[in-house]
C-alpha cells in the first residue's frame, strides 16, 4: 500500500511535468543593488516541491515549464516571484534590511540578531560604497546613512569631515571612530593648525581614507553612546565599523577583477563669474590722465618702454585687482607679456582686453584609475582572501596625483573542534604629489583667482610662458619703472610655476592587522583573544622654488603613529526556562590600548643656496631646530555586558566599562560608565498580517573620556637661539594637573517597522545626548598670561531625529524599483562653558571673523561684523567720503563697536534619497544628497568684491549707467530697501535716528567700494550652505551567463557611473557650498575654495 | 573546564591592572624647567620685536604717526585695526609672552637657592624694569589695562586705572633702581647690556624720567620723580641706550627687514604729513629715512590714508633694510628730549639748559641716522628748528616726532603729548589719528565684564589716556 502510494506520486509528478512541457530553466540570481551573484538562494517552483539552490556564482538550474512561477528567497533579501518564459531566467533580489533573522555587526565586532539590539544601527553594503568611487571612501557614505553628516573638502585626496549626531566635543575630536575588523584605526587628520584655520597648507586627508572600498564587505554605523559604550573613551562620536570581505567556502578558487576609469571636470557653476570689462588696477593713481594721447585717467603707468622719449601706457602689473581702465581692443598697451626678455612678446604692445582664457582654464581634466584583483577560497576547515588594489588619480590642478596600493589578506582556520584562529593584514602605500594648496596662501591658485586677480590675464599665455621658460613668469611682477626688480614677482606667482615647481609630496606606509584566536570552552562558553595593530609612518615634504614670491625653502615632516590593542573576551551563551524562553548572552572582557606618536618637522631657513635642491643642508642660514613631538599614552579597560532575552521578543542589555587612562592625573584616572538598552519586538506579539516586523527600542548610556596627551604639566618652548643666546618661552596653552574625566550621557528611543511582506518600512530614532565636564584648552584672556588653558567644564547637548524609509514599490520578475530615504535633523546647543566664559573661540580666521561656541547657541556660530539695522531690520547706510559720493553700510565692530552672530555652520536638516531601478540585467540608480540650512563665510567674495573681479561689479545699473561710474555721475550699485543715516543724528541711546528708507547707490569704482571687505560688514559675505546635489548615478549591465558561454568567465558587469554631476539647487552663486578647508572643528569658512568636480566613469567587474 | 575559565578570568583581570600607566604621557621633548635668563632674553626680544615691527597685524603706529602710509591696502592707515585684531595681538604678545616670561623667570630666580645674592637682586630688579617698560607701553596705547590681577590664575583680571598704574610703575621702578648695580650674572642672556647692572641702573633712571615727563601735565609729583631720576644718572651718550642688536639670520632679524625685504611686499611709502615737515625743514635725514626722493632731494609723500602708487612715491630708506639693524627700547636722543622738556618746565634736572638738551637731542638723532655734527648745526640754525622757549612744546614735539622715526609707538605718544605736529585727516576714515586704541574683540568675548567697566565704560578711540590732558 505504502509502496503503491509512492509510486503513484512519482507517476503523477512525471505526468505533471510532461503536461507543463517541463524544461531545464537556468539563470543567475544577483543582488539588486550591487549586481553581485548571490549563492545559496533557494529557488522553488510555486505550488510544487521542486526546488534548487544557487551555486557560488549565483547560478541555478531547475525544471519548470513555461508559465510556471519560480519563488526565489534568501536570508536578508525580499523574496521574489518570477514566471518562466523560455529557458533562461535571471533574477536580482532586493535586500530587505529589516528582517527578523537579520544579523548585524555591533561593537567589538560582535554579531548579533538585529532584533535584539536596543539602539540605532544602520548598515551600508560594500557594493554601495564602491559603486561610485571616491578617493576618500568616507565621501561615498554621504546621504546613505541617517545621522551621519559628511562634508568633503573638495581637494584631491582631501579629508572628509564625518560627524555623527552633531558636534559633541567643544574643542576635541568630533570625528567618528573607524574600526576595521575589530581594529580601531587612526583617523588622524594630520593637517596643521594653519591649514585648518585657512592660513595655508595642504590637506593631507584623513588617515582612515587608506581603507580600500573594494575590500569593504559591510559598513555598520553605530550612532549613539549605547551602541558604542564598549569602545570606551573614543567612541562618544559614534563608530563606523567596517567589515572587510572574507573568503567563502567554495569549490576551487574565486577570482574577481575590477577595473575602473573615471574622468572629472570642473563644474563652472561653482566658480567665479568674472566681469570682462575693466582691466587691472585699484584706482586712478598710477600715472597721468592721458598717455600717448589716450585718456588713461591715472589707471596706467607712464613709462618710455620703446625709448623714443615718449611715455607709453603700461598696465600696473604690481596690482592684483581689476578696478582699472575699461577694456578697449583698439588701445595698445604694454603688459606683463612685454616685460620678459624670454618671451616672444617682449617689448611688444597688445590690445587692452580681457583675458581670452579665464582662470577656469587652469583646471585640467581629472582622471582616476582603479584596478583590483581578489582571490578567495575556502573549505570546511577555513577560508582565505587575498586582494591587491591599485588606485591612482590625477587632480584638476596641474601636476597633482595621488597613488595608493592596498594589499590585504584575511584567513581563518578551524584548528580543532574548539579552536579557531584567524588573521587579517593590510598593507597600504600611499603617495601624494602636488596636493592642492589650501586657504590664504600663494600655493592655492584660488587665493589669486577668487580674491586678487587681473581679469586681463589670459591663462593660456601664463601656461605658455611657464612651459617655454620653466620660470616664474607671472602676470604680477613689479613691472615698468622698477629697474632690476621689473620682472620680480610681487604678490602672485605664475600659477603653473607654483603648481609644478613649488611641489609637495608625501608618502605613507601603513600596516593594519590582527591575530585572533577563539576557543570554545564548552557549549555555552567561549574565550576570544585578539591582538591588533595599526601603524604607519609618513613623510610630508613641502617645497618653495627659487624665484617664487615666498622665501624659497624646503620643509619635511616625519611622523610615526602606532596603536596596539589587546582584547580578551569571555562569552557565555545560555538559554533557560522550561521552554528555553530565556536567553542569556554575557561577556566579560578587557582591553589594553597603547598609542604612540613620534614626529619631527624641520625646515630650511632664509632660502635655498642651490636652486632645485630640496635638502635641509641646502639652507641659506642655519636651519632652525626642528620641532619634535613624542608621546605614548595608554588606556586599560575592563568591561562586562549581559543581554537577557525573553521568548525572542524582549531583550534587555546591560553593559559597564571601567577605564584607567594615563592622560589623566593618577588620582582621577579611573572612570566607570554603564549603559542599559531594551528591545521589544512587538510584531511577535501582534498578529497583523500587514506588519511584517515591528520593534521598539530604547536605551540610556554614559561614556567617559580622557584627556589629550600631555595636557597635565606645563613645558617650555625652546626658541631658535638669538646669536649665542638661548631663548625659552612659556607655552601658550597652560596645562592643568587637576583634570577629571569627561562624560557623555545619552538617551535614545527608536521604532522600526516593516509592512507588506517587508516591501515598505521605516526606522526612526530620537535621541538626546549631553556631554559635560569637557576637557578643553579654553581660550582665555591673554592678560592672565596664557592664551589657552586646559579646563574641565562645559556642556553641549545634541537632540535629534533620524528617519530612514525603505520601500520596494515595484517588484516583478523583470522590473524592480527600490527606494531609500534618510533624513536627519540634529539640534545642537552649547549649554554652558567654563566659569564666567561667555564664549569659546574655535578659531579666529582671516576676515576678522571667529567660529565660536556660545552658550545658548548651536556649536559653530559664525561671529563677525553686522550691519547696523533699523527697527524693521533694514541695513543702515551712510555717506562715503564726499569725493566718492554714494553710500556704504554702517557696520558693527568697525563703525559702531560690537560684533554679533552672523551665521551657524550646522544645517537645519540633511537628507539622502536613493532610487534603484532594475530591468532585467540592467540596473540604474541615483542618489540625491541634500542639506538645508547652515552657513559659511566666504573670504573669497569678501576680498573678491573689493578687487572688482566678479560680474556684479560691472555692467549697467537700472538707470542704464555703468555701475562703475561715480554715483554723482549716475553710476553705482543699487542697494535696495535700506535706511539712510546722515551720520550724526542719534536717539537717546546713541543709536542712529532720523533715518530715510529707500534705495541708494553704492560707489563701485574702486577697491574701497561698499560690497567688498574694505567697507562692508562680514554679514554680507555669509552665505546659505543649502544644496541639493545629484551625488551619484550608476547604470549597470550584468552580461547574461548565456552570453558568456564557455569563456570561463562566470560574471561580467559593466557600469557607467557619475559622481557630483550636478548641483540641482543652491543659494550661493560662486562656489560649492560644501567646499571648506579640511575636516575638523573649523567649518563654515571658504578661503580659496576649489570648484566642484563632476566625475564620469566606467567600471568593469569580472569573475572567474 | 572550570580551570580554564578561572585562568581566563584571571588573565583578564591581570592584563588590565598590572600594566604601569604612570610612565606613559611624559613629554620627553620639552623641559618643565628652563634657565631664567633664557626667559628674560626671550621677553627682551619679543618686546623689541613688537616695538620695531611694522607688520600690519601687529603694530600700525608708524602709520598712525603718519610717518608712512600704505600704497594699496590702506585699511590700517585708516585706523582699521579690528579687522586684523591688532589690539588683540598686542595684548597677546605683551601679556602672554613678555610679561608671562618675565613672571616665570622671576619665579625660577626666587626658587633658586644657589644663586649669588648679587645676581638674584639684580635679576629680579631688571625684571621689574622690563615689566614697568612693558606696562607703560600698554597704558600708552590703551589707557586702563589689567595690571594688579594680570598674569596669574585669574583668567578674568580686572582693568586698573591708567594713572594709578603709572604711579605704581614709578614706585616699582625706583625700588628696582635701588637694587641695581654691579654684575647681574646674566652674561649673554642680558641682550641689552651683557650683564652690566650699572647700565641697567641708568636705564631704570631714564625710564623713570620718561614716565615722569609723560605724566607731567597731570601729576604734580612728576617733577620730583624726574629730578630724582636725573640726579641718579640717566643716559649720557648713545652708547648708554637700551638697544638690541639683531642677528643677520632669521628668525632673529630686525622686524623691519622681515616686513620690508623678506616679505617681498611693496606696501609702504612716505606719508605727506611727514614728507611735508621734513621737506619744509630741509631735514638732513631725508635721504636716509627714504629713498626715491625727487630731483630736489625732497621726500615724495602720498596723501595720508589714500591709496597711491608705490613707484611714484618715496619708499622707506635702504638703511631700514639691514637685517641686523639694531633697535632701541630707549636711546640717548630720547633722554635728551625728556631732559629738554623737564628743563623747559623749570624742573631741576641738572645744569644744562633746555636749549642745550634740545640741541643735544637733535644732534644725537641726526648722528644716529648717519649725519654729521655740522649737518646738525646747520639744521639747528634754521629758525623753524632752533630752540624757542616760547614754543618749546612745538619744537620738542616736532623734533622728537621726527627723531622717533621707526619707533612708531613713541612717535605717536610724542605727538599726543605735545599735540605737535598737527595730524592730517586720514582720507577715508575722515578722522585724525585716534588718541588711543580700543580694546580687542577677545577681551570682549573672554573678559567681558571687566573690559566693559574699564575707563568708566568709555572705549572710544578718540578719548584720551590719562597723561594726554592738554
Amino acid at each position: 500500500m505504502k509502496r503503491r502510494a509512492n509510486l503513484f506520486a512519482l507517476v503523477a509528478s512525471a505526468f505533471l511535468s510532461i503536461s507543463a512541457f517541463a524544461q531545464n530553466v537556468t539563470g543567475v540570481v544577483s543582488d539588486a543593488s550591487s549586481g553581485e551573484p548571490l549563492p545559496s538562494v533557494s529557488v522553488k517552483v510555486k505550488g510544487s516541491d521542486n526546488a534548487a539552490i544557487t551555486n557560488f556564482d549565483g547560478k541555478y538550474t531547475i525544471k519548470a515549464g513555461n508559465g510556471a512561477v519560480l519563488v526565489f528567497s534568501s536570508m536578508g533579501y525580499a523574496s521574489q516571484e518570477a514566471s518562466v518564459s523560455g529557458n533562461t531566467l535571471n533574477v536580482s533580489l532586493a535586500s530587505s534590511t529589516n528582517k527578523l533573522d537579520e544579523v548585524v555587526v555591533t561593537a567589538l565586532g560582535i554579531s548579533r540578531d538585529k532584533k535584539s539590539v536596543g539602539y540605532a544601527i544602520q548598515e551600508v553594503g560594500g557594493a554601495e560604497v564602491s559603486k561610485v568611487k571616491d578617493a576618500n571612501f568616507m565621501s561615498s557614505l554621504s546621504g546613505k546613512v541617517a545621522g551621519v553628516n559628511i562634508r568633503q573638502s573638495g581637494t584631491m585626496g582631501g579629508s572628509a569631515n564625518v560627524v555623527i549626531r552633531g558636534y559633541k566635543s567643544l574643542t576635541g575630536n568630533n570625528q567618528a571612530l573607524f574600526v576595521v575588523d575589530g581594529i580601531p584605526i587612526s583617523n588622524q587628520i594630520n593637517n596643521t593648525g594653519n591649514q585648518q584655520t585657512g592660513r595655508g597648507g595642504y590637506d593631507y586627508g584623513n588617515a582612515a581614507m587608506d581603507i580600500n572600498p573594494e575590500d569593504i564587505d559591510k559598513v555598520s554605523v553605530l550612532k549613539g553612546a549605547a551602541a558604542t559604550a564598549l569602545y570606551g573613551a573614543r567612541a562618544a562620536n559614534g563608530v563606523i565599523l567596517i567589515t572587510t570581505k572574507k573568503g567563502t567556502k567554495r569549490n576551487g578558487l574565486g577570482v574577481s577583477v575590477t577595473s575602473g576609469y573615471t574622468v572629472g571636470s570642473v563644474n563652472p557653476d561653482t566658480y567665479v563669474r568674472y566681469q570682462n570689462s575693466y582691466g587691472v588696477g585699484y584706482g586712478q593713481y598710477y600715472g597721468p590722465d592721458s598717455i600717448a594721447g589716450y585718456p588713461t585717467n591715472g589707471y596706467m603707468v607712464a613709462y618710455d618702454v620703446d625709448g623714443d622719449g615718449i611715455d607709453d601706457p603700461c598696465t600696473p602689473t604690481t596690482e592684483d585687482a581689476s578696478f582699472g581702465l575699461a577694456f578697449d581692443p583698439n588701445f595698445m598697451v604694454y603688459t606683463w607679456e612685454s616685460l620678459y626678455p624670454e618671451l616672444s612678446t617682449y617689448g611688444q604692445k597688445s590690445p587692452h582686453v580681457a583675458g581670452a582664457n579665464n582662470p577656469l582654464y587652469f583646471f585640467e581634466q581629472a582622471a582616476t584609475m582603479n584596478n583590483s584583483v581578489a582571490i578567495d577560497g575556502g573549505n570546511d576547515n577555513g577560508s582565505f582572501r587575498l586582494s591587491a588594489t591599485q588606485f591612482s588619480t590625477k587632480g584638476i590642478v596641474p601636476g597633482s596625483s595621488l597613488k595608493r596600493n592596498n594589499f590585504s589578506f584575511s584567513g581563518n582556520l578551524k584548528a580543532s573542534d574548539r579552536l579557531t584562529v584567524s588573521t587579517t593584514a593590510q598593507f597600504i602605500q600611499q603617495a601624494g604629489n602636488g596636493r592642492f594648496g589650501t586657504g590664504y596662501d600663494s600655493r592655492n591658485p584660488n587665493q589669486s583667482f577668487r580674491q586678487w586677480f587681473n581679469v586681463g590675464v589670459d591663462m593660456a599665455k601664463q601656461k605658455a610662458a611657464y612651459e617655454a621658460t620653466g620660470k616664474n613668469i607671472t602676470w604680477n611682477p613689479f613691472g615698468y619703472g622698477y629697474g632690476d626688480d621689473a620682472t620680480k614677482p610681487i604678490y602672485s606667482d605664475n600659477p603653473y610655476f607654483s603648481a609644478l615647481e613649488n611641489r609637495q609630496s608625501d608618502t605613507r606606509n601603513r600596516l593594519i592587522g590582527n591575530m585572533m584566536a577563539s576557543y570554545k570552552i564548552n557549549d555555552w562558553l567561549d574565550f576570544m583573544g585578539r591582538a591588533s595593530v595599526d601603524t604607519y609612518s609618513e613623510l610630508q615634504e613641502e617645497r618653495t622654488a627659487v624665484g617664487s614670491v615666498e622665501i624659497p625653502g624646503y620643509l619635511r615632516r616625519n611622523r610615526n603613529v602606532t596603536e596596539t590593542n589587546i582584547d580578551m573576551i569571555l562569552t557565555a551563551n545560555k538559554t533557560f526556562g522550561a521552554n528555553d524562553e530565556y536567553s542569556l548572552n554575557a561577556r566579560l572582557g578587557s582591553n589594553i590600548r597603547r598609542n604612540s606618536v613620534e614626529a619631527i618637522a624641520a625646515s630650511t631657513n632664509g632660502g635655498l643656496v642651490v636652486p632645485g635642491v630640496y635638502a635641509l643642508s641646502n639652507s641659506v642660514n642655519t636651519p632652525n631646530a626642528p620641532s619634535e613631538t613624542a608621546y605614548q599614552i595608554g588606556v586599560n579597560g575592563m568591561f562586562a555586558a549581559a543581554s537577557l532575552g525573553y521568548k525572542n521578543f524582549l531583550y534587555v542589555d546591560l553593559t559597564g566599562r571601567q577605564d584607567v587612562s594615563s592622560t589623566l592625573p593618577t588620582v582621577n584616572n579611573t572612570f566607570f560608565y554603564p549603559s542599559a538598552t531594551m528591545s521589544l519586538v512587538f510584531s511577535e506579539l501582534l498578529d497583523v498580517d500587514a506588519i511584517s516586523f515591528g520593534k521598539f527600542r530604547m536605551n540610556y548610556a554614559q561614556v567617559g573620556s580622557d584627556a589629550p596627551a600631555q595636557a597635565l604639566a606645563d613645558a617650555y618652548n625652546m626658541g631658535t637661539a638669538f646669536g649665542s643666546t638661548s631663548l625659552a618661552s612659556a607655552p601658550s596653552t597652560s596645562n592643568n594637573p587637576g583634570l577629571l574625566p569627561e562624560s557623555t550621557v545619552s538617551q535614545e528611543a527608536g521604532l522600526e517597522m516593516m509592512f507588506l511582506n517587508n516591501r515598505v518600512g521605516f526606522d526612526v530614532s530620537v535621541y538626546n545626548q549631553t556631554s559635560f565636564n569637557q576637557i578643553m584648552p579654553a581660550k582665555v584672556s591673554s592678560t592672565s598670561g596664557t592664551i589657552f588653558k586646559y579646563v574641565n567644564a562645559g556642556e553641549i547637548n545634541n537632540q535629534g531625529v533620524e528617519l530612514s524609509l525603505n520601500a520596494t514599490p515595484i517588484q516583478s520578475a523583470d522590473f524592480t524599483w527600490s527606494t531609500n530615504l534618510n533624513w536627519t535633523k540634529n539640534k545642537n546647543m552649547v549649554v554652558s562653558l567654563f566659569e564666567g566664559a561667555e564664549n569659546l573661540q574655535l578659531a579666529s580666521v582671516q576676515g576678522g571673523i571667529t567660529i565660536e561656541a556660545r552658550p545658548g547657541q548651536a556649536y559653530g556660530t559664525i561671529y563677525g561684523t553686522t550691519f547696523i539695522k533699523d527697527a524693521e531690520g533694514r541695513p543702515i547706510v551712510w555717506d562715503m567720503p564726499a569725493s566718492y559720493g554714494g553710500v556704504r553700510y554702517l557696520r558693527g565692530g568697525v563703525d559702531m563697536g560690537s560684533k554679533d552672530v552672523i551665521g551657524n555652520i550646522n544645517p537645519d536638516w540633511y537628507a539622502g534619497w536613493s532610487n534603484s531601478f532594475r530591468y532585467k540585467n540592467w540596473t540604474a540608480s541615483a542618489l540625491l544628497d541634500m542639506q538645508m540650512g547652515g552657513n559659511f563665510f566666504s573670504l573669497d567674495t569678501w576680498y573678491g568684491y573689493a578687487t572688482g573681479l566678479y560680474d556684479l561689479s560691472a555692467g549697467t545699473n537700472d538707470m542704464g549707467n555703468p555701475v562703475r561710474d561715480l554715483v554723482n555721475d549716475g553710476g553705482g550699485y543699487k542697494i535696495t530697501n535700506v535706511a539712510y543715516w546722515d551720520g550724526s543724528t542719534v536717539d537717546g541711546d546713541g543709536n542712529p535716528s532720523g533715518l530715510t528708507v529707500g534705495d541708494y547707490y553704492a560707489d563701485m569704482h574702486y577697491y574701497g567700494n561698499s560690497l567688498g571687505y574694505a567697507r562692508n560688514a562680514n554679514e554680507y559675505h555669509v552665505w546659505d550652505a543649502s544644496y541639493l546635489k545629484l551625488r551619484e548615478v550608476a547604470l549597470n549591465y550584468s552580461v547574461p551567463s548565456s552570453m558568456l558561454g564557455s569563456t570561463g568567465i562566470k560574471g561580467l558587469d559593466v557600469a557607467l557611473t557619475g559622481r557630483n554631476l550636478a548641483i540641482l539647487w543652491k543659494n550661493n552663486p560662486y562656489s560649492d557650498p560644501e567646499a571648506g578647508l579640511s575636516a575638523g572643528n573649523v567649518q563654515g569658512y571658504q578661503s580659496g575654495a576649489y570648484p566642484a568636480v563632476r566625475e564620469v566613469g566606467v567600471n568593469v567587474k569580472l569573475k572567474f | 573546564m572550570k580551570k580554564i575559565f578561572t585562568a581566563a578570568a584571571a588573565a583578564l583581570v591581570i592584563a588590565s591592572c598590572t600594566s604601569d600607566l604612570s610612565s606613559l604621557n611624559v613629554n620627553s621633548k620639552a623641559p618643565e624647567q628652563v634657565p631664567a635668563g633664557a626667559l628674560i632674553a626671550n621677553s627682551t626680544v619679543t618686546l623689541t620685536d613688537y616695538l620695531t615691527s611694522v607688520n600690519v597685524n601687529l603694530n600700525n603706529f608708524i602709520l598712525w604717526s603718519q610717518h608712512w602710509t600704505q600704497t594699496t591696502y590702506t585699511d590700517e592707515s585708516n585706523f582699521n585695526y579690528n579687522n586684523r585684531d591688532v589690539n588683540g595681538n598686542t595684548f597677546d604678545a605683551m601679556y602672554a609672552t613678555v610679561l608671562r616670561d618675565l613672571n616665570d623667570a622671576s619665579k625660577f630666580i626666587e626658587a633658586d637657592d644657589k644663586m649669588l645674592e648679587e645676581h638674584k637682586r639684580n635679576q629680579l630688579a631688571l625684571i621689574e624694569v622690563m615689566e614697568v617698560y612693558t606696562y607703560h607701553v600698554l597704558v600708552d596705547i590703551f589707557g586702563d589695562v589689567p595690571y594688579s590681577e594680570a598674569i596669574g590664575d585669574d583668567v578674568t583680571p580686572k582693568y586698573d586705572n591708567d594713572a594709578e598704574i603709572y604711579s605704581s610703575l614709578v614706585t616699582r621702578l625706583l625700588a628696582a633702581h635701588g637694587n641695581l648695580g654691579g654684575d647681574n650674572g646674566l652674561g649673554n642672556y642680558d641682550l641689552l647690556y651683557g650683564g652690566d647692572a650699572n647700565a641697567w641702573k641708568k636705564f631704570a633712571a631714564s625710564l623713570a624720567l620718561k614716565l615722569a615727563v609723560r605724566a607731567a601735565d597731570v601729576n604734580p609729583s612728576a617733577s620730583s620723580v624726574a629730578e630724582a631720576a636725573a640726579a641718579a644718572g640717566v643716559f649720557t651718550s648713545s652708547a648708554d641706550g637700551a638697544i638690541l642688536g639683531y642677528t643677520s639670520s632669521p628668525p632673529n632679524t630686525n622686524p623691519l627687514w622681515d616686513d620690508l625685504v623678506q616679505s617681498g611686499r611693496a606696501d609702504f611709502c612716505a606719508a605727506n604729513t611727514f614728507a611735508d615737515i621734513l621737506n619744509g625743514l630741509s631735514d638732513p635725514r631725508r635721504g636716509t629715512f627714504f629713498r626715491n626722493l625727487d630731483a630736489n632731494g625732497d621726500v615724495i609723500g602720498a596723501p595720508y590714508g589714500l591709496a597711491s602708487s608705490y613707484a611714484l612715491n618715496s619708499q622707506p630708506g635702504d638703511a631700514l633694510e639691514d637685517p641686523s639693524k639694531a633697535a632701541s627700547l630707549m636711546d640717548y636722543a630720547e633722554v635728551e628730549f625728556l631732559l629738554a622738556d623737564a628743563a623747559a618746565r623749570g624742573w631741576n634736572v641738572g645744569s644744562s639748559s633746555a636749549a642745550d638738551h634740545y640741541a643735544a637731542a637733535v644732534t644725537a638723532s641726526i648722528e644716529d641716522w648717519g649725519g654729521s655734527a655740522s649737518d646738525a648745526a646747520t639744521y639747528l640754525a634754521q629758525t623753524d628748528v632752533a630752540w624757542d622757549a616760547t614754543m618749546w612744546k612745538q619744537r620738542i614735539g616736532v623734533q622728537k616726532w621726527i627723531a622717533m622715526y621707526t619707533r612708531g609707538n613713541e612717535a605717536w605718544a610724542t605727538q599726543r603729548l605735545y599735540d605737535y605736529p598737527a595730524m592730517n585727516v586720514a582720507v577715508e576714515a575722515l578722522i585724525v589719528t585716534p588718541y588711543r586704541m580700543s580694546y580687542g574683540i577677545d577681551e570682549y568675548s573672554l573678559n567681558g565684564t571687566n573690559v566693559a567697566a574699564a575707563r568708566g565704560g568709555n572705549d572710544d578711540q578718540m578719548s584720551k589716556v590719562f597723561w594726554d590732558a592738554n
